[in-house]
């Protein structure tokens, strides 16, 4: 009886084959950095880029948290796109290592407030920036956006795991788009109000995302 | 006839293609080789639903297969996230089945990544015991409870909060 079913089912399923074209990991990629590109420029567009960035005078330390955020973000969505492939074996991991080192931001930022403790001017400028983390996370929406219809449309086999790193990749993605746009050097803001878009996004990601993804 | 990795890997690049008659060889190959891989896992009464399932969303999933990758892999990756479903499943509604004899089957190393027995010991021994005794072996609960000594809700609890930690387990591997 059973084994009737499974035979109709095969031929059910070989009756109603068309040619697929294979999913390809670079061209999903192609989308995301243009969901990257594509809101950056709108943001810019719209809000205009830091002052420096034209000389590219941008101090070393902004720039430092921007390729350390742009390399977790790619990490991230690299890995992300690979989940779409499932696959016994293959590794997923790659973003770990990026995002790990990301954790020099929060890192440093506690030396360098803990170190300005004293009273100094900056200190006490510092205000509640949070319209630049609510700007990190609406920016990364383009990224987050190519992640989810790329693995929707694939075969993520967790897609818990798969939450995590779309939020992540996003997250990164708009905190790289947010420190185009803000004009403040001071690490504890980076860390704060654009590195922050990191946590959130992720978790925004785990919440919102897995059931989506399931197939 | 043994199912090996080229041709497999040859029969599903046809079948991408749109080539029907390689695709229903594909299919057939596929059938034996997931009976075999699920045989270890589940009871026998789950497996020819669960090989269905399987090869629907091998068909629906078809254009993720890279042709630059092996086939087997693949194929076992979309297998296990349908038996993770299942085991979900199965918490969910608490089915405690009393025919869940299982049934041998050749060892590939595939298989062993995932073997079952490599995955209850990662369990604490009260749930892995309960599993084992229910799940596996086919004894009632209140069979269980008399091998096991733990009382018939614990030994209900323990499949519960095992076959939970057991689907986070194969996830992660």
């Amino acid at each position: 009886m059973k084994d009737a079913s499974i035979d109709d089912l095969i031929d059910g399923l070989a009756s109603e084959l068309k040619p697929v074209r294979p999913r390809r990991v670079v061209r999903g990629s192609l989308w995301v950095a243009a969901g990257w590109l594509g809101v950056g420029a709108l943001l810019v567009g719209l809000f205009g880029r830091r002052h420096d960035l034209a000389t590219g005078a941008m101090p070393p330390l902004s720039m430092l948290a921007f390729w350390l955020l742009a390399a977790a973000g790619v990490a991230a969505a690299w890995s992300a796109l690979r989940m779409g492939l499932p696959g016994v074996g293959r590794d997923y991991g790659g973003w770990r290592w990026a995002v790990g080192a990301l954790l020099a931001l929060p890192l440093a930022a506690l030396f360098v407030f803990f170190g300005e403790a004293h009273g100094s001017a900056d200190t006490a400028r510092r205000g509640f920036d949070i319209h630049c983390l609510a700007q990190g996370v609406v920016s990364g929406l383009g990224v987050g956006a190519a992640l989810f219809l790329w693995l929707r449309a694939s075969a993520p086999t967790s897609p818990t795991r798969a939450g995590w790193v779309i939020g992540i990749a996003a997250g990164a993605a708009g905190a790289t788009i947010i420190a185009l746009l803000c004009s403040s050097d001071d690490l504890v803001h980076i860390t704060l109000w654009h590195a922050s878009a990191v946590p959130v996004s992720a978790i925004a990601g785990r919440l919102i995302l897995p059931r989506f993804l399931r197939w | 006839m043994s199912i090996d990795e080229p041709s497999l890997a040859r029969l599903m690049a046809a079948s991408q293609r749109g080539d029907r008659a390689a695709y229903r060889a594909l299919l057939g190959d596929c059938r034996k080789w997931l009976t075999r891989y699920f045989a270890r896992r589940i009871a026998p009464h789950h497996i020819d639903d669960l090989v269905q399932e399987t090869l629907v969303s091998m068909h629906r999933k078809l254009a993720t297969w890279d042709s630059g990758r092996a086939f087997l892999p693949w194929l076992a990756a979309i297998a296990r996230y349908r038996w993770i479903d299942m085991l979900r499943r199965q918490r969910d509604e608490a089915e405690l089945g009393d025919n869940d004899a299982a049934v041998g089957a050749e060892d590939e190393a595939v298989h062993a990544k995932l073997s079952i027995d490599h995955l209850l010991t990662l369990l604490p021994p009260g749930q892995a015991q309960a599993i084992t005794l229910v799940k596996i072996e086919g004894a009632s609960i209140a069979e269980a409870s008399q091998i096991s000594g733990q009382s018939e809700s614990l030994v209900k609890v323990n499949i519960h909060r095992g076959l939970k930690k057991l689907a986070e387990l194969i996830e992660s591997e």
